[in-house]
């Protein structure tokens, strides 16, 4: 029980340190794609470790499959949401997402 | 035990404030990236404050929450993209 416990501490430890990092790391990075970076930490890591936190503590029961699920929503939606923001804060600034690639690009003088 | 959860749930709130003042006075891309990340943190936190009142009812909230930060994200970054 007092290893379980221990264990359970740990990894909320391990977790909380992982979030305020990466608060951290939103604060004082210069613009938006760098201060994106630092979501992923807080929305993949440390969940997993929070749902192993729970695993421990519970076992196999209804909440650690409820957070599970969440964990599993957190896991699918980090890396389409990171992309959907990048390619947004992109076209903000420029227009268009693939501009300098298109400019680039030989013969695009001539396309245009 | 519940102590625990109680203070990693405190601790991830505490931790919060950085990302809170870039939402209030950073530009709106850098604020939408806060609010994403208080979104995963705010899941976590809702995780931790059902296990530590031992109440399995209160792990539905964010299951939901969860899945609504993902539409709620796409439908800030495409406002974002074409309004804002």
């Amino acid at each position: 029980m007092i290893v379980k416990d221990v264990f359970a501490d740990v990894l909320l430890g391990a977790a909380v340190l992982i979030v305020a990092s990466a608060s951290l790391g939103v604060l004082l990075m210069r613009d938006a794609y760098r201060k994106l970076h630092f979501v992923t930490p807080a929305a993949l890591v440390a969940p997993f470790l929070v749902a192993l936190a729970v695993l421990v503590q519970m076992g196999w029961y209804q909440n650690t499959g409820e957070t599970c699920l969440a964990l599993f929503f957190l896991v699918i939606a980090g890396p389409y949401l990171s992309h959907a923001t990048m390619r947004a804060i992109r076209v903000r600034e420029a227009g268009d997402w693939r501009q300098v690639a298109r400019a680039t690009r030989p013969g695009a003088e001539k396309e245009q | 035990m519940v102590l625990a959860f109680t203070a990693a749930a405190i601790a991830m709130l505490i931790a919060m404030i950085p990302a809170g003042i870039v939402l209030c006075r950073d530009d709106l891309p850098a604020a939408i990236v806060a609010y994403e990340f208080i979104g995963a943190v705010v899941v976590m936190v809702l995780v931790l404050l059902a296990q530590a009142f031992q109440r399995p009812a209160l792990f539905e909230l964010p299951v939901l929450f969860a899945l609504l930060l993902f539409g709620s994200g796409l439908v800030f970054v495409r406002a974002m993209e074409r309004w804002l």
